[in-house]
This record gives C-alpha cells, sequence and structure tokens, in this order.
C-alpha cells in the first residue's frame, strides 16, 4: 500500500513532504486537493485535516497532517540510518537540532510566507502589493537571514554539524522567494549562500521542486 | 550541576513556558532575569547566548540553548526518568504527539501573541488599540478552538490521552488572552473549557504564577509542589 499524500503540487508543505519522501526513497501516491476549486475547505477533506490546509497524509490506514511532522514520522517509519533527524540518544545533537527546527518555524517560516504571498501569489490574482507591508517584511526576514550567516559561519548546517529536516524544511519559501520572487537574499551572505546551494542542488529537491 | 535559566520574569511568554516544564519534571535552577525594557536581550553579551535577541535561553553547564519549545523538549529527553512523560516514545503516538505541537505553533500561537500585542502590551506603552486588528487574531483564534473542541470531545488531551508538551506550550499565552479581552477558553465549549481547565490546574503551572519565576531551592516547599504525579 503506497504511501498517500493527500496534496496541492504546487503548494510549499505538499512539496516538503515530497521532498522527504524523495530523500528517503518512499514512493508515494499524491491524490490531488484542488486550493483553486477550494477542495481544501470540502466536508470529505476536512475529516483528514479538520484546519481545511494541506497536506495530509495516509500511511497505511494511519492519518496524521502537518508537514513537518509528517516528515518526522517519515524519517522515523522509514529512514533505518538516516542522519536526517539526529539519533534520541544523542540528547545534545537533538537538542541543537529542535533548536533550528523551531528558529524555522518562529523566525523564518512567517515572513518567507508572507512575502512570497505579497510579491508573487497577489500579483498571479491581479491584486495590488501591500508596499509597506513587503518594506517591514523584508527588513524581518533580512535581519534574520544576518543571524543564519552568523551561525552558518561556525557550523555547516543548521543543528550543527549533519544535513537534517530543520534545513530542508527552508528550501520551498527559499526557492520561491529567489527563484520566483527573484529576491537576492543569498548573494551579500557568502555562508548562507554556500549552505543554500547545497541543500537545493541535492536530487530529491530538484524532483520536486516545481511540483510533488 | 544547576541549571541557568535567562528571561522575563513574568508568568508569560517563552519563560513561562521553559518554567512550567522545569517545575513538571521538578529540576532545580538558578534564574536570571533578563532586563527587556532597557534591551539588555539586544546586546552583545545576551546575543552571544541567543543571536536573534530574544528571551529565554537556557545554559546548561556551559551548553547553551535557545527556542523555549527546544528547550522544553530537552528537558523531557533529558529528565525523561522523572516526573510525567512529556513527549511520548512510540511511533504513532509520537507523530501524533509532533501533529498536536505543530498544530499549536500554526493555528494557536499566532493569534494568541497576536491578541497579547495588540490587547495587552499597546496598552500597557499607552498605545492605541487597534480594534479591528484585535478582532481579527480573535476570530482565526476562535475558528481555530472550533476544531480543538472536536477533537477534545474524542480524547482527553491534544495528542491523545495523556498530557505531553503540546498541552503545556498552550499555557503561557493562553493564559494572557483572558487579560486581552478574550474569554475564548472558556466560552468556546465545554470540551476546551475542561481541557483547559485541567491544564493550567496543574501543580506546575501553579507555581510559576503564585511563586513566580525564580530560582529554586530544593526545600522550597512551593516549588516541590510543582512536581505533578507522572
Amino acid at each position: 500500500m503506497p504511501f498517500k499524500i493527500y496534496g496541492f503540487p504546487p503548494s510549499t508543505c505538499t512539496r516538503r513532504v515530497a521532498l522527504v519522501c524523495k530523500e528517503l526513497n518512499v514512493p508515494y501516491e499524491l491524490i490531488p486537493v484542488s486550493i483553486p476549486k477550494g477542495e481544501h475547505k470540502a466536508p470529505e477533506y476536512l475529516k483528514r485535516q479538520p484546519f481545511g490546509v494541506v497536506p495530509a497524509i495516509d500511511d497505511d490506514g494511519f492519518t496524521m497532517f502537518e508537514s513537518r511532522p509528517v516528515a518526522r514520522y517519515l524519517v522515523a517509519k522509514y529512514g533505518k540510518g538516516s542522519t536526517l533527524v539526529p539519533d534520541p540518544k544523542d540528547i545534545i545533537a537533538t537538542a541543537k537540532f529542535e533548536q533550528a527546527v523551531s528558529v524555522e518555524n518562529n523566525h523564518f517560516d512567517e515572513p518567507a510566507g508572507e512575502l512570497f504571498l505579497q510579491l508573487v501569489i497577489k500579483p498571479m490574482r491581479g491584486l495590488p502589493k501591500d508596499e509597506e507591508r513587503v518594506k517591514t517584511l523584508l527588513a524581518t526576514l533580512n535581519s534574520k537571514l544576518d543571524v543564519y550567516e552568523m551561525v552558518l559561519a561556525k557550523q555547516p548546517y543548521l543543528g550543527g554539524d549533519i544535513l537534517t529536516l530543520a534545513d530542508l524544511f527552508h528550501l520551498p519559501w527559499l526557492y520561491g522567494l529567489t527563484e520566483k520572487a527573484k529576491l537576492d537574499l543569498v548573494t551579500s551572505r557568502p555562508n548562507v549562500a554556500r549552505w543554500y546551494q547545497e541543500i537545493s542542488s541535492r536530487p530529491a529537491w530538484q524532483a520536486v521542486k516545481d511540483g510533488a | 550541576m544547576v541549571l541557568t535559566l535567562y528571561g522575563l520574569a513574568a508568568p508569560l511568554g517563552g519563560t513561562a513556558t521553559v518554567a512550567m516544564t522545569l517545575a513538571e519534571k521538578g529540576i532545580p535552577y538558578t534564574f536570571v532575569s533578563v532586563d527587556l525594557q532597557h534591551g539588555e536581550h539586544k546586546q552583545p553579551e545576551f546575543r552571544k547566548k541567543q543571536p536573534f535577541g530574544l528571551v529565554p535561553a537556557l545554559d546548561d553547564d556551559g551548553f547553551v540553548l535557545y527556542e523555549s519549545r527546544a528547550i522544553c523538549r530537552y528537558l523531557a529527553e533529558k529528565y525523561a526518568g522523572q516526573g510525567p512523560t512529556l513527549i511520548p516514545t512510540e511511533l504513532k503516538a509520537k507523530a501524533l504527539f509532533e501533529q498536536a505541537a505543530a498544530v499549536e505553533f500554526a493555528n494557536f500561537e499566532p493569534h494568541a501573541r497576536a491578541a497579547y500585542n495588540e490587547g495587552v502590551l499597546k496598552p500597557h506603552f499607552n498605545l492605541p488599540i487597534d480594534a479591528s486588528a484585535l478582532n481579527t487574531c480573535i476570530s482565526k483564534l476562535s475558528d481555530n478552538l472550533d476544531v480543538y473542541e472536536v477533537i477534545l470531545g474524542k480524547q482527553r488531551f491534544l495528542a491523545g490521552d495523556e498530557f505531553t508538551l503540546a498541552d503545556l506550550f498552550h499555557v503561557a499565552f493562553g493564559t494572557t488572552l483572558a487579560e486581552a479581552g478574550c474569554d475564548l477558553m472558556t466560552s468556546k465549549g465545554p470540551n476546551v473549557k475542561r481541557w483547559w481547565k485541567e491544564v493550567t490546574s496543574r501543580p506546575a503551572w501553579l507555581s510559576v504564577l503564585n511563586s513566580g519565576i525564580k530560582t529554586t531551592m530544593c526545600e522550597d516547599d512551593a516549588f516541590k509542589s510543582g512536581v505533578s504525579e507522572p
């Protein structure tokens, strides 16, 4: 029974789950839930994801949602030998991983996501940009990436010496902001640039970057 | 070996979340108050511990960690053998815990924090409240708590039938909602009300509220009372 992803191929969070499936060589079946058609708010889908967002998964009857927890579950179940999540017995490495995961969620995700909305989604829908809001969001995101630059000067990855989910979680928004919104977030930051170049050229990301 | 918690000496936000976890596990610690009012958290000295210039931060005998949820997870793992089990270990139970913790981060915290900033912080600094902005975040929170009402009708806590960090992460910001003029935690529905009462009545939270966030002494009765039964 293949791993099922109920999602929308271009969606950030759907691609985040597909990315980890590719990293772990877990074949998946993508069952489309169309955002433009509002299928994510249909009663049938709400039974899978009561908050009405994509994706949701079904692993041979085990159902869950939220892309980052799904990623953790994939590594726990299918990632024997994978270092995408540190060995739980290594409490220090795990703590540094959790710190990096929290930083992505707490500091990066929101400004990055809203900037993408302002700079890419709104124009696509013929809506005007909120220039003041864009200025504020850019200032916030840039100040966070300045910290990333400092952190990545001392260690190759956000959680320490090994690439983990904490690094990969950034890919959908960073790709969108650099490639679609054409923002220059990395050239003035050599350590961030080095890190982004490495994670974005991974075959797993190349396979899903434009659609899960 | 004593842990040092750096943060705000008030029962709100990340510092209080960590203090509650320390109390749940009965872990003694030294508390160092960071002078937010005078910008101590933005100074280079503090930024060595927390490069984003925020509180809290934890120093465990030289190992420094920041981000309140990461700190709580670290404490839960390091002290897994004492106090309640705050993070399940079985594959599916742990996945459902992670799901609930992510829901807190995505669907509760942003709106609760926005309501706090608008409805409590602004008046504190004599700034006018933007009623429309306050209503928006309360309305979003209300929609999400409709889902909590359904979930908590089927199980005792957010990750299942055991109390976990996923519930604990709600307590500090949820408590400030009433101060922002929002009574959703008790008015949304009987299930949310029941759950909210249960998580906020835990001795660990009461010790943070009543005794404050302060350096603990093992002989301190108020602190000892914060150790909940496993």
